[in-house]
């Protein structure tokens, strides 16, 4: 099931922000450039957790400066105009649509429930837990920056 | 004839997005009301009048599905069409919901065009540009 988890979760990326936020993306398969991105940037973390034949979270990591830009995107508005609550309701909302697809679309769909997605952080500290792997991470490229989305398992 | 409508979702961004795309799609809407979660909609509902509702599911305090299962037990309420606006799109999800009332079910992430078919259908509003047919949409009344 994890295999067929990321698969979707691959799917939902592209969909979700796509549609809904209007970044192109572009799913990074060398993730050689992750350990410099991840040291290098102020990083929100949002988190939504997932209980059902398997549990664990979706996570979101993204770049302050795309947190504003999606925001804007999002709402029709420039980015001056993006007010900081905007922000956190943007990207939990994001993560919150991501998750959801996922789980509408894996096997034994109607056996899983989501949370409230909730921001866990914007600083390195409460990365280190994070168990960023190409097995349960897929790095996204966008035009000017990358963005880590994974699941977390129990 | 202009309509009112309740949009109800936990994040305020993504009310002032519903929001938005139905002002654009050129629905005559009287008021908008918003609320947070289906508690605060249950306020709303009981003190203002309100043509149409767009809820989402998982919300705090009382999600989208306890939202309809207490509309459905009110005489005043129970005729007031809900769509859903969610991204549980299982079709158990679907099902429940139409069990318990609701009118229709729009799944996130959507297209403008998705909430302006939903709303056509379930209003019967005839506007300038009409709905699309979209044999791929995840999106209809029931």
């Amino acid at each position: 099931m994890d295999q067929q988890m990321m698969t979707i979760l691959r799917q939902a990326i592209s969909n979700v922000l796509e549609t809904m936020f209007f970044l192109p993306v572009q799913i990074v398969e060398d993730n050689s450039m992750r350990d410099n991105w991840l040291q290098s940037k102020k990083l929100w973390h949002v988190a939504v957790r997932f209980n059902g034949p398997v549990s664990g979270s979706f996570f979101l990591l993204v770049p302050a400066k795309m947190v504003r830009e999606i925001t804007a995107n999002f709402l029709g508005l420039d980015e001056t105009e993006v007010e900081p609550g905007q922000e956190a309701d943007t990207v939990k909302e994001a993560l919150n649509m991501i998750g959801g697809y996922v789980l509408s679309q894996v096997e034994k769909a109607d056996d899983f429930q989501i949370g409230l997605p909730e921001i866990v952080g914007s600083g390195q500290a409460d990365l280190c837990r994070l168990q960023l792997e190409p097995h349960n991470t897929v790095m996204v490229e966008t035009d000017e920056d990358h963005l880590a989305v994974g699941i977390d398992r129990d | 004839m202009a309509f009112n409508v309740l949009i109800v979702d936990d994040s305020s961004t993504m009310r002032s997005v519903i929001k938005k795309i139905i002002k654009v799609s050129g629905f005559d809407v009287g008021n908008f009301m918003e609320a947070g979660d289906g508690l605060e909609a249950l306020e709303v509902l009981q003190r203002d009048w309100v043509d149409l509702v767009l809820s989402d599911i998982n919300m705090p305090n009382m999600n989208g599905l306890e939202l309809i299962g207490k509309m459905a037990e009110d005489e005043m309420l129970k005729s007031i069409p809900v769509v859903m606006v969610s991204t549980e799109g299982s079709e158990e999800k679907i099902e429940k919901s139409k069990a318990l009332g609701a009118a229709g079910y729009i799944k996130k992430p959507f297209l403008p065009e998705d909430i302006k078919v939903a709303l056509c259908n379930i209003m019967g509003e005839e506007i300038q540009d009409g709905p699309t047919d979209d044999d791929d949409s995840e999106t209809g009344d029931f």
